[in-house]
């Protein structure tokens, strides 16, 4: 019996580590995601927010598009057991308490792909008032997971 | 017998309000974040001119908004311990306080000018620091927030101490710059030093020197010194070379 537990343990960790990649390889996807989210969420800001004599339609529709992707690419994916740990390309900042404070997280993913495929929609109409206050709130999503489960430096 | 005498002038006033409306402004903007986060780096900002203001007036300021004149020197602290130190500004241990606020405040603005939220937010000078630097300006600058929260406490304690312990009112002469004295303490600090009116044209001086230093840091400087590192490019080159005007098929 006594054997038996470890090598459970030991072979639901490999079943996890199968699905979604050794730890490292995880972190790193999830590193990407964000900093590919980071790239389109910059072009939003510069054109409308900053720089508004700048807006392109279709720059800004497509970044949009762009972070509702990632939001909807099922992230959650990349947050297995023992990624709290681990350098991707670099060093994570997960919070080990990430793991206990799912719930809490699982509704704040849920905001931020609802105001993710928001902003994707506001900005095919191309209002910019509505995508500037929209692209507000996919960053105060983006802040309340930081706040949460994020190590500050 | 009392006297009436002007402490506080009002551009002292006016700093010490908008700088305590501001900072609690800055920290509500911070905390809900979003579209607010812009406005938290304008008010950084307005904080960083309310703070080289306050400090060009503590050379040529009135005679109590003068550093010189409250400045907490050893003998001056001593003096204050055995209980003999005489003044009607800033004692010298509330001199301290002075200091303590004014320098935490400068922490979160030094720290502010090159942060960023890794949402949406780059602080003027995020540009002239590489991002995992700012990195770390980002975490100081949220940890020694409460470093200043601290002293914010504090003074606030020492205000309701000395409202209700020592009976004296802090805050009236906060707002209406004048204080009442014992006549001879009057007639003693007279022989001290001399008294500085408040000067319009070192004033003026005042504002010129700060509206400078702002407009500098908060764009003149990219402005003046553009960043020639393409990747480094602030937004405005930036827009162009990252973000094609319309995306292509690649």
């Amino acid at each position: 019996m006594n054997k038996k537990i470890p090598l459970a343990i030991l072979l639901t960790a490999t079943a996890t580590a199968a699905l979604a990649g050794p730890i490292e390889e995880q972190i790193r996807f999830r590193q990407s995601a964000y900093s590919f989210a980071a790239w389109n969420i910059q072009k939003i800001k510069a054109q409308v927010v900053d720089h508004p004599e700048t807006y392109n339609k279709d720059t800004v529709a497509a970044a949009a598009n762009a972070i509702a992707a990632v939001a909807n690419s099922g992230l959650g994916a990349l947050y297995g057991e023992g990624t709290d740990q681990g350098i991707g390309w670099k060093q994570t900042r997960l919070k080990p308490e990430f793991f206990q404070k799912k719930d809490e997280v699982t509704k704040i993913a849920n905001t931020f792909n609802e105001a993710a495929n928001e902003l994707a929609k506001v900005a095919a109409t191309g209002d910019v008032n509505l995508i500037k206050t929209q692209f507000g709130k996919v960053g105060e999503s983006c802040k309340s997971c930081h706040d949460l489960i994020r190590i500050k430096e | 017998m009392k006297v009436t005498i002007h402490i506080w002038d009002l551009p002292h006033r006016l700093f010490h309000w908008l700088l305590a409306v501001s900072v609690i402004a800055a920290y509500i903007t911070a905390k809900i974040g979003g579209t607010l986060i812009d406005w938290h780096g304008r008010l950084g900002i307005f904080i960083l001119g309310l703070l080289v203001f306050r400090v060009i007036w503590g050379f040529i300021g009135s005679t109590h908004s003068r550093f010189s004149t409250f400045f907490p020197t050893f003998s001056r602290i001593s003096a204050y311990l055995k209980g003999q130190w005489q003044g009607i500004g800033h004692n010298p241990v509330g001199a301290l306080s002075v200091i303590a606020l004014l320098t935490a405040v400068a922490v979160q603005v030094g720290t502010g000018l090159f942060a960023n939220d890794d949402i949406a937010f780059e602080g003027p000078l995020f540009d002239y620091i590489d991002k995992d630097f700012s990195d770390k300006l980002t975490g100081l600058h949220s940890t020694t927030f409460y470093v200043l929260l601290g002293f914010v406490v504090l003074h606030i304690i020492a205000i309701i101490f000395y409202r209700f312990v020592k009976k004296t009112n802090l805050v009236k002469p906060m707002l209406t710059g004048k204080k009442e004295i014992p006549r001879a303490l009057a007639e003693t600090l007279a022989h001290e030093h001399t008294t500085i009116g408040f000067g319009a044209v070192r004033f003026i001086l005042s504002i010129i020197i700060t509206s400078t230093v702002v407009w500098g840091v908060s764009g003149g400087v990219t402005q003046l010194y553009p960043i020639q590192n393409q990747q480094q490019a602030s937004n405005e080159s930036s827009t162009a070379s990252v973000a094609p005007q319309a995306p292509s098929s690649f």
